[in-house]
C-alpha cells in the first residue's frame, strides 16, 4: 500500500492504494466519486472517461498511483453548484436515455470545447467516437453540443 | 384531433437533471459499508460436460474467503415461462459460461484470486452447437428430463428430443393456395445471435437481514418480476414474497437483456446463506457477452406463393431457432414469432412452424423486437424479391397486400387499426424513393431498400400494471409505479399523461425508480406495452384522484361538478370564471370551513389495468382461436445506400422510418427510438458479428472485437415520421414503439445491396467483406 | 498476489536504467499504459515491477525541424496530432497517428509504446518504415541506434533487450518534395484495429515507399512493388501488374476480425487507390484518408 494524494475536483484528497488499483475503481470505491462508470474495463467504451490535467483519459487503463499530484476532474466536478450551460442544452434537448454514457460524453465535450469551442459536426463526431452510447443514436448528443455553441454567439 | 396541453407535446424530460448532473444512482453506485462481500463465479470451460467434482478446499484456504457454493447448496430451478434452469450447475454444464461455483470473499481481488483455485473436473458430453444439428434424430439431448419441466400452458415442448416448444399456426388451405399461385418463391434465411450490449453491465446485491429479510437491488427491468421468481426458485428455503423485496435504480440499458432473470439470482440465493451480509455481483464485459440472455439465432425457410398481379395466395414458413442452454424465456420468443410470422400482411392461406431448439450455447432470451426482426430480415428480402421477379414495384406490392383494419391475423383474430399504408405513403415520399439517385462516383453504387414490419407485445394474458398517486402540500405529485425507465422516457410519458388529467406540469411530478415494498405490481418493463398498459393504469389513477378533487369541491363549495375542471394546478369552473381554489391549498390539508373544520384530506390516486381480452388459448395445432396479442404496431422503413465497389464498405445517406404511435405522448421521445432503434439494427446488419469456436467459446467477448456503433456510424440523414391511428383501449390512444424501430433496418439494407449490385445476400450479417467476397464469388462463377 | 507489482515513478534517466538493470524482463516500462494496463489486469502479462518514465526529467520530447523528426517515449499520439508541422508537412504520419482508436486513448498512448508492444496491426509502423526511421535505446551499459527495418521480430517482439530503454524514434526530413497517406481498414469507422494497414510515401524523385501492416507477423516494406513502380509513370497496365504482386509482398491471416481473401484483395484495392491519393495530395489536393476506402 502506498500513501497517494492528489486534487479531485480541485479538493486535495489522500488515500491509500496498491499500484495495481485502477483510477477508475480509486474514484469509485475509496473517494466516493460514482459518476465514472465501468463500461467494459479495457478503454474500449469511454464510459469511465475523466479529465487528468484537461485531458480526457480511460480511468480504467489509469493506475491511480500514476496521478500524484494531478488534477481530477470527474462529472461531479463539472456540475460543481450550478450545472454549466453546456449541460442544461443537453438537459433541454433530452441527449441521453438512460443516462450511464452521459458522465464520459459530458467530459469529452467538455475537453473539445476547452480547445475548439466552435466544432463542426464532423468534428463533434470525432471527439465522441470514443464514447459508446446504446441508446441514443448520438444525434441528440451531436445537436445538444451544436446548440451550446451557437448559444454561445460568438 | 383534440390539442391537449401535455399530452403530445415533445417536453423536457424529467429526469435529465438527474442523469446529466451525474446525481443518478445506478446499482453498482450504492455504498455498502465494509461488511460488504464480494462474489466471483467459477464457470465452465465447455460447452456440455458432466460435472464429476469441485474441489472447493484450496480456494476456502485463502485469506479473505468468507464461503465457497456449488450448485449442491442450491438445488433449485427457476424460470419464467418454463422452469429449466439452475441458480448453479447441477450435474451438468449446458454452455461455456455457465456457473458453477460461487467464492464470496471481502474484496473482488481476493474472491477473482481464490476462484481460480476452485477444482471442477468434467466428463466432456458430445455438444450441439447449431440447431439443424440439434434437431436431428440420434443427436445429443440438452435436456433430457424436458418432460418433467413444468411451463406456461401455452408451450409444446418434445420431451425426447431438443425441442423445447413448437408453435404451429395454419390458416386456410396451404396446398390451394400454393395451386392458386403463378409464382412461387423458395428460398432460406439465416441470421445468427446477437448481444445487447448495453453500457451497464448487469449487477445486483443481495443482502439476507438477521430478521430473515431478502433485499436485492439489482439493474433490473422487472423487479416484480424479479421478486416472484426470487420467490419460486427459493420457496424451499421457506421465502415467500412478503420476505423479499427488489430494488431497481436507475438501469444503464436493458433493450430487453435485464428483463426476467439471468445472474441476480445468484447474489440472491447466496445472501441467504450468509445471513447479516451483503453480497455483491457485477458481471464484467465479457461475462456480460457470455452469460446473460443473447439474441436468438434463425434459420427460416420461407415458401411464398403469389398471383402475377401479387395478390399473395399462400406461406409457408418454417424457422428453426437457436434457442441455447435454457429457453425459459426465449421459448416465447420463438412462440412470439410462430404467431405473427405472417408480417403485416394478409394471407389467406398459412402455416407457420416456429420451433425452439436447445443447443449448447448461451441462452437467448427477450432481446429488443423479441424474435421480429430475425423474422423480417427473411421475410421482407423475400417479399421484395419476389415482387422483382413477377416485375411488380416492392412499394405497390406492399400496398396490394398489407394488412388492415379487420383483416385477420395469423391466429384469426382481427387487427387492430392501423396506420400501415398511411406509413408506407409517407415514407416512400420522405426519402424521395422514386428519385433516380444518380451518382457521380463509379466506384461506387446506389441501393434503395424498403421494408414494412410490426410487432405485437408478446406478453401472458394477465400482464398487469398499477399506480398509485399522491399529492404533495405544493401540489406536486408522486407517481408510484414499477415501470423502469430503461432510457426511453417511461417516467416522462407517464408524468404527461397524470399532467393532462390533473392539470399539473410534468416537471412538477416525480417518478422515482421503484421499490417492491412501496411500489404496486408491474409485470415488466418489455415488450413495449408499457406507455399502453401503465400509462393507462397512470390515466385511471390521475382520474380516481381528480374525481376525489372534484366531489370534494362540489361538496364544499356547492358547484355542480360538471361545471369544474383542472388546470394550472387550482380547481376552475366554467360556470364562474372568478372561481379558482389552488390545489396546494387543499389536497394534503383538506379544505377548511366556516367552522373551523375541515373536509377532505390528503388526495391519493389510485389505478390498475389488466387486459381482460386476452387469452393464450389458442388450438395446439393451429393456433386458431384465443387473442394472444393485444395489438400490433406497423411501421415502414426505407433507406438510401451508398456501397463502395471495390471494397464494399457501405453508407447509409438517408432513411426515413414511420411508425403507428397510436398518439406520441411525447413526440421528441418516439423520434429518440427511432434513431436510437434505427442505428441498433444497422449495427446487425452491417457490423455486429458473433464469433464461437468449434467448442461453443465465445471469441469477442468485448467491444474491440464486438462492434457497436459509435458516433460516426450515424447515418447523414434520418427522417422519423410519426403516424397517429390511435389505439382505441390506450391512453389517449397510444401504443408501444420502443422495439419496432430496429425491425426494418436488416431487410432495408438486404435489398439495397441487391438493389444497387445485384446480388441476394440470405445471411446476416452483411458486412463489406461479405459483400465482397459474395461479389468475388459471382465473378468467378459468371466467367 | 497476483497482478501485483512494485511501482517505480523514477526522476532520472539514471534511475530508469538502473531499475532495469536490476529487474530485467521482470519490469516494464510504463508511458501511456493502454496496452500494459489491459495486459496486468487480464493476466497477459504479470511484471514484478512497473517504471513509470512519465515523470523523468530530461528525456526529450516531439521535435520537428528542418532535420527532421524526433518523436520522445513520452509523445503521445495526441501531442503528433495537434503539433502544426506534423499535419502539414508530415501527412503519412499524421494518418498513422491520428487513425490510433480516440481521444482518450491517443492522450495516454505513445507511439514509441506503440512499436514497444508491437502487435501486427500497429498503426505506427507504416510512418516509420516508410521514412526508414531510426530507434535510438539506452542502458546502463550503453546507448543503440537500431534501425526500424531490424526493429520488429515476431508479433509482439522488437529488438529490444530487456534492459534497454526505448529514448525515441527519429527520421530526416526528406530532401526533396514529398507526399503521403495511411490507409487502414477497419470494420467501420469507429475505433478498431486495423485488419490491413498500407502507408505510402511518394518523392519528388517519383519514388514510392510503401509499408503494410497487419497482414504479416511484422510490418514490412514492399520492396517488389517499389521496385516495379519507381521511377514510371502509373498507369492501368503498371497497376494490374503492381497488384499482382501484392500476394507475394504480404502474408495475411483470417482470424475473428477478417479472412485472408479479403484482407488480400483490400491491400490490393489500398495500393491502387493509395497511390492516386498520394498522388493528389502532392498536387495539393487535400483528400480526407478516412474516406479512400468507403463508408
Amino acid at each position: 500500500m502506498a500513501k497517494l494524494t492528489l486534487y479531485v475536483n480541485k479538493e486535495l484528497r489522500s488515500v491509500e492504494v496498491e499500484p495495481r488499483e485502477t483510477l477508475l475503481d480509486v474514484l469509485r470505491d475509496k473517494l466516493g466519486l460514482k459518476t465514472p462508470k465501468c463500461g467494459c474495463d479495457r478503454g474500449d467504451c469511454g464510459a469511465c472517461a475523466v479529465l487528468i490535467d484537461g485531458k480526457s483519459v480511460r480511468s480504467c487503463l489509469v493506475f491511480a498511483i500514476e496521478c500524484e499530484g494531478q488534477q481530477i476532474t470527474t462529472l461531479e466536478g463539472i456540475s460543481g453548484d450550478k450545472l454549466t450551460d453546456l449541460q442544461e442544452a443537453f438537459i433541454e434537448l433530452n441527449s441521453f436515455q438512460c443516462g450511464f454514457c452521459t458522465p464520459g460524453v459530458i467530459i469529452t465535450a467538455t475537453e473539445l470545447l476547452e480547445h475548439n469551442p466552435h466544432p463542426s459536426r464532423e468534428e463533434i463526431q470525432e471527439a465522441l467516437s470514443g464514447n459508446l452510447c446504446r441508446c441514443t443514436g448520438y444525434t441528440p448528443i451531436i445537436e445538444a453540443i451544436l446548440a451550446h455553441t451557437t448559444k454561445e454567439g460568438k | 384531433m383534440k390539442d391537449f396541453r401535455y399530452v403530445g407535446k415533445p417536453i423536457t424530460r424529467i429526469d435529465g437533471r438527474e442523469k446529466v448532473s451525474g446525481a443518478a444512482i445506478y446499482t453498482d453506485d450504492i455504498d455498502f459499508g465494509p461488511n460488504l462481500l464480494y462474489a466471483e463465479i467459477v464457470s465452465s470451460p465447455l460447452p456440455h460436460a458432466r460435472i464429476l467434482s469441485i474441489d472447493t478446499a484450496a480456494a476456502e484456504q485463502v485469506e479473505g474467503v468468507v464461503k465457497v457454493f456449488t450448485g449442491r447448496d442450491f438445488p433449485f430451478k427457476f424460470g419464467l415461462y418454463m422452469k429449466d434452469r439452475y441458480i448453479f450447475a447441477q450435474d451438468k454444464v449446458r454452455f461455456v459460461g455457465e456457473q458453477v461455483a460461487a467464492v464470496v470473499a471481502r474484496s473482488q481481488q481476493i474472491a477473482k484470486e481464490a476462484a481460480a483455485l476452485v477444482k471442477v473436473e468434467y466428463e466432456e458430453l458430445p455438444a450441439v452447437l447449431d440447431q439443424m444439428t440439434a434437431v436431428c434424430d440420434e443427436c445429443t439431448l440438452v435436456h433430457p428430463e424436458l418432460g418433467d419441466y413444468p411451463h406456461v400452458p401455452w408451450f409444446f415442448p418434445k420431451p425426447g428430443t431438443n425441442i423445447a416448444h413448437w408453435r404451429k399456426t395454419r390458416r386456410g388451405d396451404l396446398e390451394q393456395g400454393f395451386a392458386e399461385a403463378d409464382h412461387i418463391l423458395e428460398e432460406n434465411y439465416e441470421v445468427p445471435r446477437y448481444a445487447h450490449c448495453a453500457i451497464e453491465t448487469h449487477v445486483a446485491i443481495g443482502k439476507f437481514d438477521h430478521s430473515g429479510r431478502l433485499t436485492v437491488w439489482s439493474s433490473s427491468q422487472s423487479p416484480h418480476t424479479q421478486r416472484h421468481l426470487f420467490a419460486e426458485a427459493l420457496a424451499p428455503m421457506g421465502l415467500t414474497h412478503k420476505d423479499i423485496r427488489v430494488i431497481a435504480p436507475h438501469v444503464g440499458g436493458g433493450f430487453g437483456g435485464k428483463a426476467g432473470v439471468t445472474m441476480e439470482i445468484i447474489p440472491a440465493a447466496l445472501a441467504t446463506k450468509l445471513r447479516g451480509y451483503a453480497v455483491k455481483l457485477r458481471w464484467t464485459r465479457e461475462q456480460e457477452f457470455v452469460n446473460t440472455y443473447q439474441r436468438l439465432g434463425v434459420v427460416a425457410k420461407i415458401k411464398l406463393g403469389v398471383k402475377k398481379d401479387g395478390t399473395i395466395t399462400a406461406l409457408d414458413h418454417k424457422i428453426y431457432w437457436d434457442a441455447g442452454a435454457y429457453v425459459e424465456y426465449g421459448a416465447n420468443v420463438v412462440n412470439a414469432v410462430g404467431l405473427s410470422a405472417i408480417g403485416p400482411y394478409r394471407i389467406p392461406n398459412l402455416s407457420i412452424d416456429s420451433i425452439c431448439i436447445y443447443t449448447n450455447l448461451p441462452p437467448g432470451g427477450a432481446y429488443r423486437g423479441f424474435g421480429y426482426s430475425e423474422m423480417l430480415f427473411g421475410l421482407e428480402s423475400h417479399m421484395t424479391t419476389i415482387a422483382k421477379q413477377i416485375g411488380m414495384d416492392e412499394i405497390e406490392f406492399r400496398r396490394k397486400n398489407a394488412i388492415l383494419e379487420g383483416d385477420k391475423t395469423a391466429y384469426g383474430a382481427a387487427m387492430n387499426p392501423n396506420g400501415l399504408i398511411e406509413a408506407i405513403d409517407k415514407v416512400v415520399e420522405a426519402i424521395d424513393w422514386h428519385k433516380d439517385y444518380q451518382n457521380t462516383d463509379p466506384r461506387k453504387a446506389i441501393g434503395k431498400g424498403f421494408a414494412i414490419f410490426w410487432k405485437a407485445p408478446a406478453m401472458p394474458p394477465n400482464a398487469s400494471s398499477s399506480a398509485f398517486l399522491k399529492f404533495n402540500e405544493d401540489a406536486s405529485i408522486n407517481l408510484i409505479i414499477s415501470g423502469m425507465d430503461i432510457g426511453q422516457g417511461y417516467q416522462t410519458v407517464m408524468a404527461q399523461i397524470a399532467a393532462e388529467i390533473l392539470g399539473v406540469n410534468p416537471a412538477k411530478i416525480r417518478v422515482e425508480t421503484p421499490d417492491t415494498d412501496r411500489n404496486p405490481y408491474e409485470w415488466q418493463t418489455v415488450a413495449s406495452h408499457i406507455t399502453w398498459g401503465s400509462g393507462n393504469a397512470v390515466k385511471r389513477a390521475a382520474i380516481d384522484a381528480r374525481e376525489q378533487i372534484l366531489d370534494l369541491v362540489e361538496r364544499v363549495h356547492h358547484l355542480s361538478r360538471d361545471s369544474l375542471y383542472l388546470e394550472d394546478e387550482a380547481v376552475k369552473c366554467h360556470t364562474q370564471p372568478s372561481f379558482n381554489l389552488p390545489l396546494k391549498s387543499f389536497v394534503v390539508d383538506g379544505i377548511p370551513t366556516e367552522d373551523g373544520s375541515y373536509r377532505g384530506g390528503p388526495i391519493n390516486g389510485r389505478g390498475m389495468f389488466m387486459p381482460e381480452f386476452s387469452s393464450a388459448t389458442g388450438d395446439p395445432e393451429t393456433s386458431q382461436g384465443g387473442h394472444p396479442n393485444v395489438h400490433y404496431t406497423v411501421g415502414a422503413g426505407a433507406l438510401i445506400l451508398e456501397i463502395d465497389r471495390d471494397t464494399g464498405k457501405m453508407k447509409v445517406l438517408k432513411a426515413a422510418e414511420a411508425i403507428d404511435a397510436g398518439k406520441a405522448i411525447n413526440p421528441d421521445l418516439v423520434k429518440g427510438q427511432i434513431t436510437g432503434g434505427l442505428l441498433q439494427g444497422l449495427a446487425t446488419v452491417l457490423y455486429e458479428d458473433m464469433r464461437y469456436d468449434e467448442k461453443g467459446r465465445l471469441l469477442n467477448a468485448n467491444f474491440t472485437d464486438y462492434k457497436i456503433p459509435t458516433s460516426l456510424e450515424v447515418p447523414e440523414e434520418i427522417i422519423p415520421i410519426i403516424v397517429e391511428v390511435p389505439q382505441p383501449d390506450g391512453p389517449f390512444g397510444a401504443r408501444g414503439i420502443g422495439e419496432h424501430t430496429m425491425l426494418p433496418a436488416a431487410p432495408m439494407i438486404a435489398n439495397a445491396v441487391e438493389d444497387a449490385l445485384g446480388i441476394r445476400i440470405r445471411s446476416m450479417p452483411i458486412t463489406a467483406e461479405k459483400v465482397i467476397l459474395t461479389l468475388l464469388q459471382k465473378g468467378k462463377q459468371d466467367a | 498476489m497476483s497482478g501485483g507489482f512494485e511501482y517505480y515513478q523514477p526522476r532520472q534517466l539514471s534511475e530508469v536504467l538502473s531499475l532495469l538493470e536490476r529487474y530485467q524482463d521482470k519490469a516494464r516500462i510504463l508511458a501511456g499504459g493502454t496496452d500494459l494496463a489491459v495486459y496486468i489486469k487480464e493476466g497477459i502479462e504479470h511484471p514484478e515491477a512497473v517504471i513509470d518514465i512519465k515523470r523523468c526529467a530530461g528525456l526529450k520530447g516531439l521535435d520537428v525541424s528542418e532535420q527532421g523528426v524526433y518523436i520522445g517515449a513520452q509523445t503521445t499520439f495526441s501531442e503528433l496530432v495537434a503539433h502544426p508541422a506534423v499535419r502539414m508537412d508530415y501527412a503519412l504520419l499524421w494518418d498513422c497517428a491520428h487513425s490510433v482508436a480516440s481521444v482518450g486513448i491517443r492522450n495516454r498512448a505513445t507511439l514509441v509504446g506503440n512499436i514497444c508492444s508491437a502487435v501486427p496491426s500497429l498503426d505506427a509502423a507504416p510512418a516509420l518504415l516508410c521514412h526508414d526511421a531510426v530507434v535510438h535505446t539506452v542502458s546502463a551499459s550503453g546507448s543503440r541506434d537500431i534501425c526500424i527495418h531490424d526493429w520488429f521480430r515476431a508479433p509482439r517482439q522488437t529488438a529490444r533487450q530487456a534492459d534497454e530503454l526505448v529514448l525515441g524514434v527519429s527520421f530526416p526530413k526528406p530532401a526533396v518534395r514529398f507526399s503521403g497517406i495511411y490507409l487502414k481498414l477497419g470494420r467501420y469507422r469507429g475505433e478498431d484495429l486495423a485488419q490491413a494497414g498500407l502507408g505510402i510515401l511518394y518523392t519528388q524523385q517519383r519514388e514510392y515507399r510503401l509499408a503494410f501492416c497487419a497482414v504479416g507477423p511484422i510490418p514490412t516494406r514492399a520492396r517488389r512493388i517499389e521496385q516495379l513502380i519507381k521511377g514510371k509513370t502509373i498507369d492501368a497496365e503498371l497497376l494490374s501488374q503492381a497488384r499482382a504482386l501484392v500476394a507475394e509482398e504480404v502474408s495475411p491471416i483470417t482470424d475473428i476480425r477478417s479472412s485472408r481473401e479479403y484482407r488480400l484483395h483490400i491491400c490490393e484495392v489500398m495500393l491502387q487507390r493509395g497511390i492516386q491519393a498520394v498522388l493528389e495530395r502532392y498536387d495539393g489536393k487535400p483528400i480526407h484518408a478516412a474516406t479512400v476506402l468507403g463508408g
